[in-house]
């Protein structure tokens, strides 16, 4: 049996573990307030929140039901729409009843929920962050100026009535009234619950499933799985000597705000705001995005340039692979039958290296890349000590564009060299054209992005004019 | 016996005279004069706390004990015969109760890929979806066409071998049926004027001083509401049916549903109580609906039948492409001389391509040429979607606009002015949309910002028109206690039309919104419009008004003994009843309700007539929008955008502002973002999901700031008019005016994504190096 709590009551099913929680909610049990509009991710209808203590605490995050495998539930806490609901309705959704920001209502309950993440989060409870917790939330009616507005005048409520310091929200905003009093019980009777950890039965492997329940939810139902994002030793990210280690269920949220990792990349913000959405980056793995194996996988793409390696295992031995060689070619994977990722080391690079990350998409937020690059340059005086730059959308695999580090290596950075670099970039890179943009596009794109990692980082030797 | 009132009627405060004759049980219509209490303010949602709490049912959630659920088999290709389907395996399997065809008799022609073949209903979505897996189809495929220009060639596949029928919709323009020939795929040309003939418009172009020429193409943009297209049909005796369906037009509904079926119309009930958005694609029954009753009936269950996102991108409608040749011309004080429109798009196997609305109806000039044609392929039919025709015609006529204003070395705003000389209503809209936008610190010249980023600002124009039907019947029930109910068995696509009837009768009846309960969405009520063409306000509140208006004279008729004066000597405000003369004397509402003999009564409201023409039948729109390029990598950003635009009398400001926004930002999505895209070689979408078909999310969104322009016409009790459609018009050519102003280039086709952005910036490069 498979338990868990939903929203007050307590679930034990032995439905099969790939069915998603959208469908257990909505199928059995008849909860008909989360909603569908796409089963991929994409339009945040179904965003449900997950509980789980971590640290003697309760987290919830939110996440889209659609994609979420009952099998990664157990002993956690599982909130809809319904379980948000108190008899006044809340300042959220009183500002989102008086700003109009709900046309056919079908999105809403979906943002009232990405919304109540916010709160229960976000450390600072300001209006950029706000719209970004409903960058997942498509709308089709409102055109998002009253959702807009009902945020501001649900931060300015808040700001006046609760005091949301950066921890024990839970209680605060079950104190306040915007959350269900049996909130401050749950954390209790999760510790309570009792729930096989399930064997480690062989099947295929399921992490965040943020890929895996959108390319084959159907065939998930008929085979064993194997949830691994469970066991907390698999998702720790920590030091050891000059790397980081990250563990094969670290979600890119969970990465983004672990120190270390921080370290490496002090941008991490700015670039997670350009990868999926929060929601999918709570559940999407480092190691899923790897073995997905993408061609423009955005986080594969941020570990080719930092040079990392992966730890592979079958049973107890294991093996280190440089991430750049574990792509053999479109979708093909050194990596074999029963082998999976253990960890993911990632070299802590000495101070003053610098690191450029670019992605262009005909939507700049959740939209897959038509062209990603990152950029790692460790410098002496101008003359470039280490170049690494990787590229995606531009090759069957994610790629190293081996021969512009190459000729990069020892160079004094100036035009010249920089228009070399895109030269080279373009002749190593074999681009096809799809719906994402054509092949003579993300050449053009490629180069441009070469020529903005130098200029980005190195302004005063590469101005804007040498592009004209 | 008619009576006569004198309204002020005109624009915004720009009021005169107008006498009107009304019938003598009307109530005097709202105009210039009326500064109302809720009418033309911000009354929230009535339905705000339910949509919010996930209570709001919709027709995708609806569960009936023992409910089947139900999914189509699709053609996997785009062009077949199919003579064979053996259905034995599948009907064994756990679950299944029942397997239809669409078609009883085979062969069954194939069109499309992804038109309907078959349908199953089981106990679960889930042994329904295997079911279909079992399903063995013998295809004989043929070759097929999904390239408009490639059908238009003379030794293409044919889509059709017989004559098209045109269906048209509520949501389709009135009147746009036209008679025209078939000949291999191509439906046309339309030619308009009748009389017209190329040699005329071209004479006239010639002699023009300043003449622009170019060809514009839109793209395929899909409906993606939020809901999907469905229904849940339930059975209730043998000659009875209940159908929830997500629809813009229950009546419609109802009727297809008695016709498929052979049943009196009062055996068929149609609910839709909450509904997930339309946008043109929802008015009829749909064959998933029939399909649905029909597995009902041979299951002996209610079944489900809702569809889902790839059925939605692939089957049910979407706004057709377009190719179109403009040519116009202008004197050299910069008057208009003609305009040449050859258009043609493909609505796949259905008609309504045409784009030339924008072309004939915002400007004033005299010579005009059209020829549209619609092209058959391969692909899913299009259907009638918010503005048909407009914003693909906007977006062409509004740059080429555009472009001879430059030519001309006139401002594209003020040019817009010339040429709408005996327009008041625009005149008065250009010059708010100017003041509004800081119109005239705009840079003259194109291109000019230094730097990768470069900012612009455009202007279009859109145009509508003014549909509102007749005789739908609206009731108010007043209990003795005092409450009141309105009903109507209009739906709510989310637009608000439940606000809106809350708004009216508080108003007319002096009690706060809170007050009135409604009743909407079910075919036993009363007769409402179909939610097309922007009818739904304009058509329906005078009713409501009317209603509303009944009932309080009743209720005067109760106060005026009781009062001890005569009922025409009454008004009602503030939950009271008192003699206008002297509102001291006074008697509550519920005093008076107290005394309605029986349990209730109920007063009808019936939509007539207009009470005359409007002197200008269009309804307009600005946009001017500021769009910030990326030339280094092609991404345009619209940042902000200002709209003027105009329904008559506003009835709730909420969500007529709502209305313009989501138009907005539907155009924003047509612009920069949203495309169909098939597969040349399989005939297959390639996108249809929402990963690749991207559609505009909070963060692609501009600031908007929108101003409702009132107009008061006196032509009803409440003067409204709908604003659904005219919000989308003219963004996508704005946007395109906007890139040309901050980069000198021009981008002649939809979605203006950053490849072809960064494409055309080359190509100028190159041009100009
Ligand atoms: C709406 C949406 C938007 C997205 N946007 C982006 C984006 O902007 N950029 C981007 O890069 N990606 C994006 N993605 C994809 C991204 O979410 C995934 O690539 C994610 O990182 C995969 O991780 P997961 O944990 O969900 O993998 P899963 O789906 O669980 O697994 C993916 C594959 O990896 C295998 N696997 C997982 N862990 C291991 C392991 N430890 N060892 C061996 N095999 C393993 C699984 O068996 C499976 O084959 C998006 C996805 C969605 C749904
Ligand atoms: S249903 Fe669209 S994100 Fe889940
Ligand atoms: S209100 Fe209709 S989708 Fe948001």
């Amino acid at each position: 049996m498979l338990t868990f709590y939903l929203n007050q009551n307590k679930i034990a099913t032995s439905l099969h573990h790939g069915t998603v929680l959208l469908d257990f909610v909505r199928r059995e049990s008849r909860l008909p307030g989360t909603k569908e509009g796409c089963r991929e991710g994409d339009c945040g209808a179904c965003t449900v929140l997950l509980g789980e203590i971590a640290d003697e605490e309760i987290k919830y995050r939110a996440v889209n039901s659609c994609l979420l495998p009952i099998g990664s539930l157990a002993g956690k806490h599982v909130v809809t729409i319904e379980g948000l609901n108190l008899r006044e309705n809340t300042l959220l959704q009183n500002a989102f009843v008086d700003e109009h920001a709900s046309q056919c209502g079908f999105c809403t309950p979906g943002f009232i929920l990405s919304l109540t993440d916010f709160l229960l989060n976000n450390p600072t409870l300001n209006f950029e962050e706000a719209i970004l917790a409903v960058a997942g939330n498509i709308c089709r009616c409102t055109g998002y100026e009253s959702i807009k507005r009902a945020i501001k005048l649900l931060l300015t409520e808040v700001e006046s009535r609760i005091e949301l310091s950066l921890d024990k929200r839970v209680p605060e905003l079950v104190r306040t009234g915007q959350l269900p009093e049996y909130f401050n019980t749950i954390p209790q009777k999760l510790a309570r619950l009792e729930f096989d950890v399930e064997p480690e039965n062989p099947g295929k492997i399921v992490a965040g499933g943020t890929d895996l329940f959108v390319q084959q939810a159907d065939k998930l139902l008929k085979q064993p799985l194997q949830f691994i994002d469970d066991g907390q030793q698999s998702r720790e990210i920590y030091r050891e000597n000059d790397q980081c280690i990250v563990g094969a269920s670290a979600t890119m949220e969970e990465v983004r705000k672990t120190p270390v990792f921080r370290e490496i990349l002090p941008e991490i913000d700015t670039y997670s705001k350009l990868i999926a959405s929060k929601p999918i980056r709570e559940r999407a793995t480092l190691a899923g995005n790897i073995v997905n194996a993408s061609p423009i996988a955005d986080f594969v793409i941020l570990l080719l340039a930092l040079e990392a390696k992966l730890i592979l295992q079958i049973g107890s031995a294991s093996r280190t692979v440089d991430l750049h060689n574990f792509y053999l070619g479109y979708k093909k994977l050194d990596l074999q039958e029963d082998e999976h990722i253990h960890n993911i080391s990632i070299p802590i690079p000495n101070p003053g290296f610098k690191f450029n990350f670019e992605k262009v998409s005909r939507r700049t937020h959740l939209d897959i890349a038509s062209v990603n690059t990152a950029a790692f340059f460790a410098v002496e005086e101008n003359k470039i000590t280490d170049a690494r730059i990787s590229a995606g959308g531009v090759a069957p695999i994610p790629l190293l564009l081996k021969n512009t580090n190459a000729f990069l290596q020892d160079k004094i950075i100036d035009p010249a060299i920089v228009e070399s670099a895109m030269k080279i970039a373009a002749e190593e890179i074999s681009p096809i054209s799809d719906v994402r943009g054509s092949a003579e596009y993300k050449r053009r794109l490629l180069q441009q992005f070469i020529f903005a990692h130098f200029h980005t980082q190195f302004p005063e030797l590469i101005g804007a004019e040498v592009l004209a | 016996m008619p009576r006569e009132v004198t309204l002020k009627v005109g624009v915004g405060k720009n009021l005169k005279e107008r006498i009107v004759e009304i019938p003598d049980n009307a109530p005097r219509p709202w105009d210039g004069s009326d500064d109302l209490k809720y009418v033309g303010k911000r009354v929230p949602r009535v339905d705000g706390r339910d949509k919010t709490s996930g209570r709001a049912k919709f027709t995708f959630d609806i569960q009936l004990p023992g409910m089947l659920h139900a999914k189509f088999l699709r053609s996997k290709y785009p062009a077949a015969v199919i003579r064979k389907i053996d259905t034995s395996k599948a009907i064994k399997y756990p679950g299944v109760k029942a397997i239809l065809s669409v078609q009883d008799k085979l062969p069954l022609i194939v069109r499309f890929a992804g038109q309907e073949i078959l349908a199953v209903a089981a106990e679960t979505a889930h042994q329904a979806a295997e079911a279909l897996k079992l399903i063995e189809v013998t295809y004989d495929v043929r070759k097929f066409v999904v390239d408009k220009d490639l059908a238009k060639e003379k030794n293409a596949p044919t889509v059709f071998n017989t004559q098209v029928e045109e269906k048209l919709t509520e949501g389709d323009l009135p009147g746009e049926h036209s008679e025209v020939t078939q000949k291999g795929n191509v439906r046309g040309p339309n030619i308009s004027p009748k009389d017209a003939t190329p040699e005329k418009i071209d004479a006239a172009l010639a002699s023009s001083f300043a003449v622009v020429e170019a060809t514009y193409r839109t793209q395929v943009q899909t409906h993606s509401a939020m809901e999907t297209h469905g229904v849940v049909v339930d059975w209730t005796a043998e000659d009875k049916l209940k159908c929830w369906a997500s629809t813009q037009a229950v009546f419609a509904v109802r009727d297809e549903l008695a016709g498929s079926f052979k049943l009196p119309k009062s055996n068929v009930r149609i609910i839709t109580k909450h509904m997930g958005g339309g946008f043109g694609a929802k008015f009829g029954v749909g064959i998933y609906g029939v399909m649905a009753a029909k597995l009902a009936r041979e299951a002996k269950a209610p079944v489900r039948l809702m569809l889902d996102r790839k059925e939605e991108h692939l089957c049910v409608g979407n706004r057709p492409d377009s190719v179109q040749s403009l040519k116009i011309g202008a004197d050299n004080d910069g008057k208009l001389t003609g305009i040449k429109l050859i258009s043609y798009g493909t609505a796949g196997t259905g008609t309504g391509a045409g784009t030339s609305g924008p072309a004939k109806n915002i400007y004033e000039y005299d010579h005009f040429y059209s020829e549209e044609s619609d092209v058959f392929t391969n692909a899913g039919p299009g259907a009638a979607f918010r503005a048909p025709g407009h914003p693909q015609g906007a977006f062409a006529l509004e740059q080429a606009i555009d472009e001879l204003a430059y030519k001309l070395k006139i401002d594209p705003l003020e040019f817009r002015k010339i040429n709408t000389p005996n327009n008041e209503i625009r005149q008065a809209q250009l010059k708010i949309a100017a003041e509004k936008s800081g119109w005239a610190r705009r840079n003259p010249n194109p291109g000019a910002d230094k730097g990768p980023i470069k900012r612009g600002i455009g202007i279009a124009n859109s145009v509508w028109y003014y549909f509102y039907g007749r005789n739908f019947q609206v009731s108010t029930q007043v209990n003795n206690d005092g409450t009141v109910k309105v009903t109507n068995g209009v739906q709510d696509l989310g637009t608000g039309i439940t606000t809106v009837i809350v708004t009216i009768a508080a108003e007319e009846l002096g009690l706060k919104p809170s007050d009135i309960q409604v009743s909407i969405g079910d075919s036993e009520y009363g007769y409402g419009p179909a939610s097309g063409g922007s009818v739904t306000t304009g058509g329906l509140s005078p009713a409501v008004r009317d209603s509303a208006y009944a009932a309080k004279m009743k209720m005067f008729e109760i106060a005026a003994p009781m009062l001890e004066t005569t009922a025409d000597k009454l008004a009602a405000a503030d939950g009271k009843i008192f003699i206008k003369e002297n509102p001291d004397k006074s008697l509550s509402w519920k005093q008076v309700a107290k005394k309605i003999p029986g349990d209730n009564f109920i007063a009808i409201g019936e939509r007539k007539e207009d009470y005359h023409k409007l002197d200008i039948g269009t309804i307009h729109g600005v946009q001017i929008i500021e769009v910030a390029v990326d030339t280094e990598t092609g991404v345009v950003k619209a940042e902000r955008v200002y709209a003027v635009h105009d329904c008559g009398r506003p009835m709730d400001l909420l969500t007529t502002e709502s209305q313009i926004n989501g138009g907005i930002i539907q155009g924003i999505s047509y612009a920069l973002f949203e495309d169909r895209i098939l597969d040349r070689n399989t005939g297959i979408m390639v996108n249809s999901n929402m990963e690749q078909y991207k559609i505009a999310g909070a963060l692609d969104t501009p600031e908007i700031e929108s101003v409702v322009l009132n107009v008061h016409y006196g032509q009803s009790s409440t003067g409204a008019i709908g604003i659904g459609e005219p919000a989308t018009v003219a963004t996508a050519g704005a946007v395109g005016n906007a890139i040309f102003h901050a980069t000198g280039v021009r981008v002649r086709e939809l979605p203006m994504t950053p490849d072809k952005v960064l494409i055309a910036l080359e190509a100028m490069k190159g041009a100009s190096s």
